[in-house]
């Protein structure tokens, strides 16, 4: 069954289309989704009160007469943060889903894949009113269950409004990321683009792997009006009045160089972009994601 | 100026305010949205907002145009010239055109004729009428209005109209443009289209237009209510001179008269030459021709809006002679066929007479001829008549051949021999006069000249001595012929001269018997003083009283020189003719033909016989109407003899000169004679013509609207 975005919008809460689509992901990857933890022997450390016996390592003892405590490392170690751009312009969507909304399902469906194979997931929601500046919210990196049911929680209240502070909330993700993490960002990377595409590439130079999610609506793309409108800004007070089928030649131009632009001058970055539209199936475009990203 | 067929269309133009309003609609309430991308939104409308806003401006003025365009096209519009406007009326109307054809309207500018403009215009405003407008079209020429019999009933049918113009041609005649409007709209009457329209197309010369004259009017309908009034038309008046000013020199008048000092047959012409202009002519050259031959020149300055006389003489040849009088002609413009004019004087051949002195006196003044002698010299006569005198005998013994006129004065009763020969002489076309005196004695008279006397004498009658008492007892001239050769000379004021003459003795005569005498003047008891008779080829003057002072005292007043110099010219059939009648274009001439000869031909002045009409009353003589200025001849014959030329009915018809005066109306006064600016109104250009439509603009503004729909069309599909 294809989840496309209209059916997702009559799914209910966010965790419940999150972990839709995470399954129609595995679905498609033709893979079990309880592959257990896969984990490997880092270091001994000497028993202390306080460390969990059933690490103890009873060959050691057997050998040294001594209680050893195993270390392990994760195989994996990933560490994900999920950058949602919850900017006024994000907000918009006349359709089934506004594009913050069908963010947050991938975002949910990405944490629920990542948290599920022992990754650790932070969440950053871009956006003003927060503690910090171009952060609405941060949750640190975390894997556990409640930590994405937490996660979840957020995304799901979280609304769009207010310029888009995306290049503060970058440097502030790159922060935190700490050592080389993976920060998936998404954004329709309207606003400060300039800013914003260095902010990317800041983050690539520091070895993250970063992916964007370059989120449109339809109508953005298409530019489908007819009667004069007023367009009215959703992130600041500017306003226009324009005869739509006379710019739309235009509108399409502009949009189409963006992005062109926005693919190519990241693309040199090594920053994969995925561009996409709001009525295409979630599962199926992050399908195609951890598809390619398996190949490569 | 433009006028409209059918202005009700024009509410249409209210339509205009639907693309307006749908323009604000689109400029004030656009839907509102709040959009995401507007980034790119704002990057588009900086790039295309002037061009968009230019669009919108032309479109919305296409949008405009068109409406604007389709409904000014229904109401047909047109465009006028300056001034017409107001004459003109909405809806169909019934037109007469108007064509001058009178005298002046041959007047040149360049190489085209104004009459060549004016039917061009006209046949353009043919063209430019409704085919649901009738015209009539009429010749304006004439002191009756329309030249061919009226003007007809408004017809649709345009090729007649047409042809009726391409063959109309300029006459000589003046013409009366208020009267050929005042018919036009008479003739406009007959046609149930409610419009009325008078396209006149004229020289606009004041001569033609009488601004005391009322209104053209059209007569109501004749089912209309008794005491309705008539329509006044919309009159058009297209000026062909384009308000130009039109000088014109013109030779308006020309009198021949003899002059004593040029010598025999020496004529002097005085010609008047008139100047129309604003402008004074100075050095104009006129010149005399006789034939193709130039006699005499000389040079004339013409005040503004005057006349100057230049007489001009000559030596003419005896007989009926034709001369021209011309002005030199002005290439540039001008009104030529004015510039001349013809005249035609009958010069009298010369005379010879013999003057038979039956008293002569060795003191002149006492001689019998001394008066006569005077009367008859070359100082008097020019040297037209050349006198002998003889006594009676050598007279008697003379040749009488020759001599034209024999003048006996107070002869004795002359011998049977010499009485013969007078006899023969007469016979053969000679006159005689005989004077009374006292060696006459009645009977040996009547014995001697018998036939050749007008009457027998009785015997003579003294009314007064003169000199003695009771002079005034003197017989006077009673009833004289005025209408006589003899006595034409004497107008009113100079009859007095001859009546005032006393004669104190004279013949008294016996009654008529068989002989066909004329008395010409009798005393005022009634008896003869002057009686003449017709014999043979000659003629016979008898006066009863003395051609010196013996018995009257008549040879010292100034009317005896006349009546015996007319006398004498008479008898001699020279005599000096009265110069025909001047004749005018446009008038009739009745030439009476001689006794006993009909009028058979009458040549024009371009040598083409002319056609005439015999009246009932007198079917020898012909009534020829005068269409063309200059000589007519006449030949005469009596019944199936072959025609000859009969010199004393050839005449000269000349132009009415007013036509040459091209001093045009004030347009003011004009329209006010017409009726007012409302419905009269004067073109002053030569597109003027079209003022009966103007040129049609409908199918330009559909065009346009066509144009703008494209546009229209163009832009929005962008």
């Amino acid at each position: 069954m294809r989840l496309d975005p209209a059916l997702l919008a009559r799914l209910g809460p966010l965790p419940v289309r999150a972990r839709k689509v995470m399954e129609g992901v595995l679905t498609g990857l033709h893979k079990s989704p309880h592959h257990g933890q896969s984990v490997e022997f880092s270091e001994h450390k000497e028993y202390a009160p306080g460390d969990e016996i059933r690490h103890i390592d009873w060959r050691a003892f057997a050998k040294l007469d001594k209680y050893y405590v195993k270390r392990f490392e994760m195989e994996t170690n990933l560490r994900a943060l999920l950058v949602l751009d919850a900017s006024g312009s994000m907000a918009y969507g006349r359709g089934a889903m506004t594009k913050l909304q069908y963010a947050a399902v991938c975002a949910g469906a990405l944490a629920y894949l990542l948290s599920r194979q022992g990754d650790q997931v932070g969440l950053c929601v871009v956006g003003d009113g927060g503690t910090s500046s171009g952060v609405r919210e941060f949750l640190p990196f975390a894997s556990s269950h409640a930590h994405v049911q937490e996660l979840l929680r957020i995304l799901e209240s979280a609304q769009g409004r207010g310029p888009t502070l995306l290049p503060a909330a970058l440097d502030f993700a790159a922060e935190k990321a700490g050592r080389r993490a993976l920060v998936i960002v998404l954004s329709d990377l309207f606003d400060a683009t300039e800013q914003s595409l260095r902010a990317l590439k800041m983050l690539r130079s520091r070895r993250h792997d970063v992916l964007l999610l370059q989120t449109h609506d339809r109508e953005e793309l298409d530019f489908p009006f007819d009667d004069p409108t007023r367009f009215l800004s959703m992130e600041d007070e500017r306003q226009i009045e324009a005869q739509p089928r006379q710019i739309r030649e235009s509108y399409l131009n502009e949009m189409r160089r963006f992005l062109e632009a926005t693919r190519k001058e990241l693309a040199r970055a090594d920053v994969e972009v995925e561009q996409i539209a709001t009525d295409a199936a979630p599962d199926r475009v992050l399908l195609k994601l951890l598809a390619r990203r398996e190949a490569a | 100026m433009l006028q409209f067929a059918h202005p009700a269309y024009l509410w249409g133009l209210f339509a205009i305010a639907l693309p307006i309003l749908v323009h604000l609609f689109n400029q004030r309430r656009p839907r509102p949205l709040s959009f995401g991308a507007i980034e790119f939104v704002l990057r588009s409308q900086r790039q295309k907002a002037r061009r968009l806003r230019l669009r919108q401006i032309v479109l919305l003025a296409l949008r405009c145009l068109l409406i604007a365009a389709v409904a000014t096209a229904l109401a047909r519009p047109s465009l006028k010239p300056r001034g017409v406007q107001a004459a003109q009326a909405t809806g169909p109307q019934a037109t007469a055109l108007v064509l001058d054809a009178s005298l002046s309207m041959r007047y040149r500018v360049g190489s085209r004729t104004l009459f060549e403009k004016a039917r061009s215009e006209a046949l353009a405003a043919l063209d430019r009428l409704g085919p649901d407008e009738p015209a009539a079209v009429g010749l304006c020429a004439g002191a009756g209005g329309f030249a061919g019999g009226g003007m007809g009933t408004p017809s649709f049918d345009r090729l007649a109209a047409r042809r009726a113009l391409q063959s109309a041609q300029p006459t000589f005649l003046s013409s009366d443009l208020t009267g050929c409007l005042a018919a036009a709209a008479r003739a406009l009457g007959e046609s149930p289209v409610a419009g009325k329209r008078i396209i006149a197309f004229s020289d606009l010369a004041a001569h033609s237009i009488r601004l005391d004259a009322p209104p053209p009017l059209v007569p109501p309908p004749a089912n209309a209510p008794p005491g309705a009034q008539g329509i006044r038309p919309n009159v058009v008046l297209v000026d062909a001179a384009r308000g130009n000013d039109l000088p014109n020199a013109a030779v308006v008048a020309t009198a021949v008269r003899p002059s004593a000092t040029l010598g025999p047959r020496g004529y002097e012409i005085v010609a008047t030459v008139a100047n129309s202009g604003a402008q004074p002519v100075s050095g104009l050259q006129v010149s005399l021709k006789l034939g193709q031959n130039t006699v005499a020149k000389g040079f004339v300055d013409v005040p503004a809006r005057g006349t100057a006389k230049k007489t001009l003489g000559a030596v003419l040849p005896p007989g009926v002679v034709s001369g021209r009088v011309e002005l030199s002609r002005s290439e540039a413009q001008g009104l030529d066929e004015d510039d001349g004019q013809d005249f035609v004087v009958h010069v009298p051949r010369d005379v010879k007479a013999l003057i038979v002195d039956g008293a002569p006196a060795s003191l002149r003044s006492r001689d019998e001829a001394f008066f006569v002698e005077a009367a008859l010299g070359p100082a008097r006569t020019g040297g037209r008549i050349h006198a002998q005198t003889l006594d009676a005998d050598a007279a008697a013994n003379a040749s009488l051949d020759g001599y034209d006129v024999i003048v006996m004065l107070n002869v004795p009763a002359p011998p049977k021999a010499f009485a013969e020969k007078l006899r023969q002489a007469v016979a053969r076309g000679a006159g005689i006069f005989i004077a009374l005196g006292d060696h006459v004695d009645p009977d040996a008279y009547n014995d001697s000249l018998g036939e050749l006397l007008p009457r027998p004498l009785h015997l003579i009658k003294t009314a007064a001595e003169p000199g003695a008492q009771g002079e005034d007892r003197a017989a006077r001239f009673g009833v004289v012929e005025w209408t006589h050769p003899l006595f034409r000379v004497f107008g009113p004021a100079e009859r007095e001269g001859l009546e005032s003459a006393r004669t104190f003795r004279y013949a008294l005569l016996k009654p008529e018997g068989q002989a066909q005498a004329h008395t010409l003047a009798s005393y005022d008891d009634g008896a003869p003083a002057l009686i003449e008779k017709r014999l043979g080829n000659g003629r016979v003057l008898l006066y009863t009283s003395t051609a010196s002072r013996t018995w009257t005292d008549w040879p010292i007043r100034v009317s005896f020189l006349p009546v015996l110099q007319q006398s004498v010219s008479w008898l001699a059939d020279a005599l000096e003719q009265r110069q025909p009648t001047p004749a005018m274009v446009g008038e009739e001439r009745t030439l009476a033909a001689p006794g006993g000869t009909r009028v058979e031909k009458v040549l024009g002045p371009d040598g083409q016989p002319v056609q005439f009409r015999r009246e009932t009353a007198h079917a020898d003589d012909a009534v020829v109407p005068l269409a063309m200025p200059g000589p007519y001849r006449a030949l005469v014959a009596p019944h199936g003899v072959e025609p000859r030329e009969e010199p004393t009915l050839t005449f000269v018809a000349g132009l009415d000169p007013r036509e040459s005066d091209l001093r045009r109306v004030d347009e003011g006064e004009l329209k006010a004679q017409l009726g007012g600016a409302e419905s009269a109104q004067v073109a002053s250009t030569s597109a003027a013509a079209q003022g009966a439509h103007g040129t049609p603009l409908w199918s330009g503004l559909l065009l346009l609207g066509a144009l703008a729909l494209l546009g229209e069309g163009a832009l929005t599909r962008r």
